[in-house]
């Protein structure tokens, strides 16, 4: 078995995900019920995808990763991880072994939580899976086992759910989206911890008046808010702090040229991930049909990218601020061990804040506060895993060469549940498992908290009816 | 040619699912239109030249551009009564 599989395993390897994945798409279109054509379309436009951010993170990693090891020499200020972003993250984790299992894997796990009434959310965006995909990919990297890999991507999958569970009655009100929760990997463990936080911030005296508008804080900070300037103006100060001045005819050229290959990468990474996302499309649309074909009449939440939240004033005006707030985290914490420099995920803040910001009651100081205190505790989590993220990078058929960059993210990278995950692989077979029961044991309390909740709403619209005849 | 530009939270993710169903609609009603896509942050230095934005998510109410709430087309709960306002702000 091992004799054959081994050679197999290789040959796929070498044909990478641009080659893999648009045959896997085809067979996944197929068995939901896709015509041929469209199906085919739907995984060569993906194989497009994989190869347009390829030749982007090389880019990234061609023209940013010298400079930043450069600057780390120069000013002392030790930021030589490149901060390749959410684009290149998903990349990486659709392109790993653990990723081209995801869709099926994912849509399993949704049904039998649906069908066992443990969770009530219905993802339709299976393009989120992919952050379970990389807690999957980095967990088997750690533990040399795609089985174990699988399990925590399940298992993160679960909990992501039902964090959107318990977070939809304050989403569906703040952002006025009725029947919407937001299982996004991003978005939701930021919620859950911003929960105690903000328990935290009632008690400090003084705290709980102060606020801002988002009106003032728009027109103020709206700079950091457009990719392509942020690009070019963050690629002249690296440039500048890492190449210096000596030789102004090539030192010029230097920092110029890197200032607009940032500028570039930023702008075009998202595009080539939207070409990605073009691709995926019609297999999760056919994926939603399906599943809604198959179980009708069933409440569910509908399970949204938190996307759709990002242009709520608040969310806007706390990630305006806390773009040059990361940044100035980032060199401070430099000396305590952060080696993350905070570039594509700049313009992905908004996600880690989305569901923050509600549970905050949408005040501006305390997003900022809280916000500030998860990134800055999320730089040394990235730091930590960059080695490993930069491995299943470059086994997803990225091209790095392992040793001169070295790679990580701040949204997925820096995230809480990254953290469990990847500390519980650390520990080995008995760490997993362990996560992986605390992890359904999360998901059980919190389908009692929510049957609780119910009951409460129930008994409250019960006694609001009977008040007008009393 | 109208100019319809679709904005999400990324640029990317909704807004690739959005773009898609309305220019296939638009094309099914013989509408030449061009559709791109855009981040909401992007949205806070100068308002866009285009004749219609359609939003997944909230967008500052200061553009002077008609704006459709894009919702339903993610959802599908009231997609052909989103698609008819597009359709109508557009001619």
């Amino acid at each position: 078995m091992e004799s054959i599989l081994g050679p197999i395993s290789g040959y796929l390897t070498g044909l990478g995900p641009s080659v893999v994945l648009p045959v896997l798409i085809t067979i996944f279109g197929l068995i939901l019920g896709l015509k041929l054509g469209k199906s085919f379309r739907a995984g060569v436009t993906i194989g497009i995808g994989f190869i347009g951010i390829n030749l982007v993170i090389g880019l990234l990693g061609g023209q940013v990763g010298p400079a930043a090891t450069a600057m780390a020499e120069g000013l002392g200020v030790n930021l030589d991880v490149v901060d390749v972003g959410w684009p290149s993250s998903a990349a990486i984790a659709f392109g790993s072994a653990i990723g081209a299992m995801i869709i099926p894997l994912g849509l399993l796990v949704n049904v039998i939580l649906l069908v066992t009434g443990l969770t009530r959310t219905f993802d339709i965006d299976l393009w989120n899976y992919w952050h379970s995909a990389l807690i999957g990919a980095l967990v088997a990297a750690v533990t040399e086992s795609f089985l174990l890999g699988l399990l925590s991507a399940a298992v993160h999958l679960a909990l992501v759910l039902a964090f959107a569970d318990l977070t939809a009655p304050i989403v569906q009100k703040y952002f006025q989206l009725p029947e919407i929760s937001f299982p996004h990997g991003t978005s939701a463990p930021y919620g859950l911890l911003a929960i105690p936080l903000n328990r935290l911030f009632d008690a400090i005296p003084g705290l709980n008046r102060l606020d801002a508008t988002p009106a003032a804080i728009q027109k103020r900070f709206g700079m950091f808010g457009e990719s392509l300037m942020m690009g070019l103006v963050l690629g002249l100060l690296i440039g500048i702090f890492g190449y210096g001045f000596d030789d102004p005819a090539a030192d010029s050229t230097a920092i110029l040229t890197l200032a607009i290959s940032l500028a570039a990468a930023m702008f075009l990474l998202p595009r080539m991930v939207a070409i990605l996302m073009e691709g995926l499309m019609p297999i999760s649309e056919a994926a939603r049909t399906f599943v809604q074909k198959r179980f009708p009449g069933r409440t569910f939440y509908i399970g949204l990218d938190s996307a759709v939240a990002v242009g709520q004033p608040s969310v806007i005006a706390t990630s305006l601020i806390l773009v040059p707030v990361t940044l100035l985290i980032a060199v401070a914490l430099a000396p305590a061990g952060n080696r993350v420099l905070p570039l594509v995920d700049l313009a992905t803040i908004p996600f880690v804040v989305a569901v923050m910001v509600p549970i905050f009651r949408g005040n501006i100081v305390r997003s900022v506060i809280g916000g500030g205190i998860l990134i800055g505790a999320g730089l040394f989590v990235a730091t930590w895993i960059a080695p490993t993220f930069t491995q299943v990078a470059v086994a997803s058929g990225f091209a790095l060469e392992e040793g001169q960059t070295t790679i990580s993210s701040i949204v997925d990278g820096a995230n809480p549940l990254t953290a469990v995950f990847f500390a519980a692989a650390r520990l080995g077979v008995p760490g997993v498992l362990g996560a992986a029961l605390l992890s359904l044991g999360a998901v059980f309390a919190i389908r009692v908290a929510m049957a609780r909740r119910d009951r409460a709403a129930a008994a409250e619209a019960a006694a609001g009816s009977q008040e007008p005849s009393a | 040619m109208k100019k319809v530009l679709i904005i999400c939270g990324t640029g990317v993710a909704t807004s690739t699912v959005v773009a898609a169903k309305v220019r296939d609609h638009l094309a099914a009603q013989g509408i030449e239109a061009d559709v791109s896509q855009g981040k909401v942050m992007d949205l806070m230095g100068p308002a866009p030249e285009v004749d219609l934005i359609v939003a997944t998510t909230e967008v500052p109410a200061t553009l002077g551009v008609p704006v459709v709430r894009a919702l339903p087309l993610l959802t599908g709960i009231g997609e052909d009564a989103a698609l008819a306002e597009i359709v109508s702000a557009l001619s």
